[in-house]
């Protein structure tokens, strides 16, 4: 019998959504399962954007806090290096320093952090709170006005929180992270409140929430595929958004990328088992559905960036 | 197409003899048409109802063990194109490749690394499953004796045999044929010799075919010569390639019943730079390989990569669950409150992140409730008063604690009053419902 | 069909507090209301109940039967309170319903009582350790449980096989699959086998607005594949009675002259069936 090749097509599409004012970055805009261009468009590769702070990165395990020694100090310099130096296509400046338990910096610090940032950097600039419900919701306000025109992605909208976070981001014509807990019906749910009050879908980005290889991988592998099948088969526009994989914060705590090799010398070198656990990580969920990511190993995204060359 | 349990008993015996070890032929038919059970169990089953059933009952991926003994692999038997589905059921294997034209300290190096590359993961104990010698010398002689060399090193691994040469096959084989290795290495050249060779030495030919429409012709061919199990290639080597052949090949046998395709996928991964070859062996993992070959072993490597396999390889009806311990979270001293909750490990993660969340350094007791979440383990009688009790008795936390306080989750709220009486001497207070009151709730008590 | 009343269960606050306090008044109140909105029979849900279960159970059996003429779904997972109630609960009105057998092997005793009792007893096609993950794992299980009843002496007409209705707001696509179970549930034996679903946990993490709309159609559905029995709001279910027409009408392809109600009927079918992913908002898209 001759072979037929059981190509799918499918009814729903991906939105394209483009982010940053000077240096743009495109992503999404598919209407097959990731990586199926031989049965349909792909017409952008995900994107990867370093993770930055407003704070020194002291909790960061040494393997990644290593590479950032001598920049990492201030935030404006860490950017620039991530750029001019690693060629970063974008940025993800994460605000932990205005978490109340943390150094408690305010609204107004956080404002001035990133308009020092936005003036340093050319590429697109992401805003993420501390994941302190209550904080970022006045943190997420300032920076948004902040940055206006910048055409950044503002994060993370969560149920708790995303009145406030999603009307500063619609003023400010910015794009929005919609983050919601291993849930697919939540995230749903979350995208069609927060387009209730008028946000337009096609500016939303959808969080499913990342956990790390070994940690729940396989809840965010599957909330994804899922979510991709909803938009693709369904033709379900609330899930349609691309989504994130804010990969590097939860690799980077756990002990397979802290632990010794003196102390558990059969799970072998440190260095390298640290940047394959981030590397991992990122690959399956870039499988599963991710169009944009989040890390913070350049040999990391460097390796995930081949494998995509590889895939398109 | 698959039968339904009910059309599968219709054309049983219908005797209740239980000699298939289950109870009814209904239980039997039942089993059979979830593939949990095999025809030959029932002595008395007709011959025709053989035939009907043998056809529709056989999987759409070819079920077949490789190597022999306790770490003997078995691959196929695929019934989903999302792990969401159902499960997906037998764990892609990993395999290094090792040249016969290698030095011996490099082969015995490969050889040590596969025997101690096991590593216990979560209860679960994880190796490097097979070596795939491959007869890039060209030479025959040195092909088998190379391959003998590490069989008797080895005798526990299987064993991939990579050479497209009958006479090295032939000679390789003498030594390892009954350990039911995999002969890789059929194309269109060479395929009479070698379905030949697999089909008198009995082993599983791998076959590889430039494409899937020169695979299913292949794979046809040498079905014909009477070789019923093998493995496929379609000569897929990019990622891009691997991922379109895997899904065409999956979507085929699962979704038009295509038996021509329906056969595990070794896929070769080696690439000289380590972290791609990582990625790529990911991409074996997650769509869809039974084989995924690598280049070298590096423990590193080996610890992502089964982990990766276990977690995309977990039963999603199964919750996964955590070990039952008291856990500390943050630098934890006498005062540090205590909270429980259920072992599923997604109320684990989420509770233990929130409690992270609150920076204040908590002991969080998880107990065994089989992996379900709180209120249903407690409305299936597992977190109940007396359990929980003697979960904090006898985890011997007493002596470790300041204040002899737990806190329960809100919603079991019911169930405060008579830990109490079980457990003399504590104070229950009640928590928060859910795991995001947890952080202002820490934060107001402490 | 026979409607058993779920309102009498520990989960509820008024409930769990008249149990407490053994106040007949709340319990006999909703008892009664249960029975003349159609209920045939009473569950008397009192959660694991390791304290005091017996005398609970005794207690909830007599007090029921005292002011309807009905039986009780016996409904814990406590052995002992089962057959407490079991010896209390008078037959007159019926035959008692044991909530339930599984095939979990500490659920297996159960059988005895309903052999030693004479009693009808729910089979839930659940196992040890994970959920079934379709209608075929479910028919395997139930073929256990029929299986072990025999063994133990219980008709298999005193059976009602359960295949665990879960919530549609985690778990859409067992909806449907739960409707599939029950049509070859009853295939498995001749003459058929009995059926029952705890219907509101369907709608279990819903909104409370939309819990009746999704409890009343996907009732009418499985009604539709035969089901025997439910667990369940019979005030609701008499609503959806009401309905059936409607629902019927939609599911033939037809258009309703109510268009709200057309495109109410429309999206809850669609998200019962899989066709679109289910959201608590489901209704405003």
């Amino acid at each position: 019998m001759a072979f037929v090749a059981p190509k799918e097509t499918y009814s729903g599409k991906v939105f394209e959504v483009t982010i940053g004012a000077d240096k743009t970055a495109v992503f999404g805009g598919e209407n097959v399962l990731p990586f199926y261009s031989f049965e349909g468009n792909v017409p952008h590769k995900p994107v990867i954007a370093y993770e930055i702070q407003d704070v020194p990165p002291e909790d960061w395990p040494e393997t990644v806090k290593n590479v950032y020694e001598g920049v990492s100090g201030d935030p404006v310099t860490w950017a620039k290096y991530c750029q001019d130096k690693l060629n970063a296509q974008a940025i993800a400046l994460r605000l932990v320093g205005t978490h109340p338990d943390r150094e408690n910096r305010s609204s107004e610090d956080a404002a001035k952090t990133v308009k020092d940032v936005l003036s340093a950097i050319n590429v697109p600039l992401i805003i993420l709170g501390s994941n302190h419900i209550e904080k970022d919701s006045s943190v997420l306000v300032a920076v948004s006005e902040a940055a206006k025109g910048k055409n950044c992605i503002i994060g993370k909208a969560q149920e708790g929180n995303y009145k406030t976070i999603a009307a500063a981001a619609m003023a400010n014509n910015h794009k929005l992270i919609a983050m919601s807990e291993l849930d697919i019906n939540l995230s749903k749910q979350l995208n069609i409140l927060i387009t209730q009050m008028g946000f337009d879908k096609e500016r939303l980005i959808t969080d499913p929430m990342c956990s790390a290889l070994g940690y729940g991988l396989e809840y965010t592998y599957s909330v994804m595929e899922r979510i991709r099948l909803a938009a693709l088969a369904q033709n379900d526009a609330t899930m349609q958004p691309p989504m994130l994989a804010d990969v590097g914060m939860y690799v980077w705590k756990i002990k397979e990328t802290q632990a010794s090799e003196a102390d558990l010398p059969m799970w072998g070198s440190l260095k390298e088992r640290g940047i394959a656990w981030e590397t991992v990580t990122a690959g399956s969920l870039l499988i599963s559905g991710a169009e944009f990511l989040i890390m913070r190993h350049p040999e990391a995204i460097a390796a995930v960036e081949k494998f995509i060359e590889e895939l398109m | 197409m698959a039968l339904t349990g009910v059309e599968i008993f219709k054309l049983l015996p219908k005797t209740n003899c239980k000699k298939c070890g289950h109870p009814t032929c209904l239980a039997f038919a039942m089993k059979l048409a979830q593939r949990q059970a095999s025809l030959d169990a029932c002595p008395d089953v007709s011959e025709e109802a053989k035939k009907i059933l043998g056809e529709a009952s056989a999987p759409p991926i070819r079920s077949i063990a490789f190597g022999s003994g306790d770490k003997a692999v078995k691959m196929g038997e695929e019934n989903v194109l999302f792990r969401h589905e159902k499960k997906f059921v037998n764990p892609c294997a990993f395999a290094v490749e090792l040249k016969d034209s290698m030095s011996d300290d490099e082969i015995n190096k490969i050889v040590d690394n596969v025997i101690n590359s096991e590593i216990d993961r979560v209860g679960q104990k994880l190796r490097i499953d097979a070596i795939c010698i491959t007869n890039t010398s060209g030479d025959a002689g040195k092909f088998e004796s190379v391959v003998k060399a590490v069989s008797a090193n080895a005798p526990a691994v299987s064993l991939i045999l990579s050479t497209s040469n009958p006479q090295a096959a032939e000679a390789a084989l003498k030594a390892v044929a009954d350990k039911k290795p995999i002969l890789y290495g059929a194309d269109e050249s060479n395929a009479d010799a070698m379905a030949a060779i697999a089909k008198n030495n009995k082993v599983i030919l791998g076959i590889i075919a430039k494409g899937l429409d020169a695979l299913t012709a292949l794979t046809e061919k040498i079905k014909g010569l009477g070789v019923e199990d093998m493995v496929i290639d379609s000569g897929a080597r990019t990622a891009k390639e691997i991922l379109e052949a895997n899904t065409y090949i999956r979507r085929a046998a699962i979704k038009k019943n295509f038996k021509a395709l329906g056969y595990p996928v070794i896929t070769f991964a080696q690439r000289d730079d380590k972290m791609l070859e990582t990625l790529i062996a990911t991409l074996g993992v997650t769509k869809y390989s039974s084989i995924v070959v690598l280049s070298s072993i590096e423990k590193w490597k080996d610890l992502a990569l089964f982990t990766l396999r276990q977690n995309i390889y977990t039963d999603p009806q199964v919750p996964m669950q955590v070990e039952q311990k008291i856990y500390k979270i943050g630098e934890t001293t006498a005062d540090a409150p205590l909270t429980i909750t259920t072992n599923f490990s997604l109320t684990y993660f989420i509770v233990s992140g929130e409690i992270e969340n609150s920076k204040v350094p908590t002991r969080l007791a998880v107990m065994d409730c089989e992996g379900l979440s709180v209120l249903t383990a407690w409305a299936a009688g597992k977190f109940t008063a007396s359990k929980i009790a003697q979960f904090i008795q006898e985890s011997g936390i007493e002596n470790e604690v300041a204040k002899k306080e737990l806190i329960i989750p809100g919603y079991v709220a019911i169930l405060s009053g008579a830990i109490e009486d079980k457990l003399p001497g504590w104070k229950v207070v009640v928590g928060p419902r859910e795991a995001n009151g947890l952080p202002a709730f820490l934060r107001a008590r402490a | 069909m026979l409607i058993i009343g779920e309102k009498l269960s520990i989960i509820a606050k008024r409930v769990r507090e008249a149990m407490i306090k053994k106040d007949k008044g709340p319990i006999q109140e909703i008892a009664i209301r249960q029975w003349k909105e159609g209920s045939g029979m009473i569950d008397a849900n009192i959660g694991p109940a390791e304290d005091g279960g017996e005398e609970l159970m005794q207690w909830m059996v007599t007090t029921i039967q005292e002011v309807v003429p009905l039986p009780v779904c016996l409904d814990t997972t406590n052995y002992q309170a089962i057959e407490a109630g079991l010896r209390v609960h008078n037959n007159e009105w019926g035959r008692p319903l044991i909530n339930s057998t599984s095939n979990d092997p500490e659920r297996f005793p159960i059988l005895e009582l309903a052999a030693k009792y004479n009693s009808q007893v729910i089979g839930l096609t659940v196992g040890k350790g994970g959920l079934p993950a379709d209608a075929g794992e479910r028919a395997a299980i139930a073929a256990e449980i029929m299986a072990r009843a025999m063994e133990y002496g219980v008709p298999l007409e005193d059976i009602y096989l359960d295949p665990l209705v879960l919530q549609i707001a985690t778990s859409q696509d067992h909806a449907l699959k739960v409707i599939e179970a029950i049509k070859m549930f009853q295939e498995m034996n001749d003459p058929a086998m009995k059926t029952v679903v705890g219907l509101s946990n369907i709608s279990n993490g819903c909104p409370k607005h939309i819990r009746p709309i999704l409890n009343k159609y996907y009732f009418i559905m499985l009604m539709n594949a035969g089901l025997t029995a439910a667990i369940a709001d019979a005030h609701e279910m008499a609503e959806a009675m009401q309905e059936k027409k409607l629902i019927d009408d939609v599911l033939a392809g037809k258009t309703l002259a109510d268009a709200a109600k057309m495109t109410e009927i429309t999206k809850t079918l669609d998200v019962i069936m899989g066709k679109t992913l289910y959201a608590h908002s489901y209704l405003e898209m």
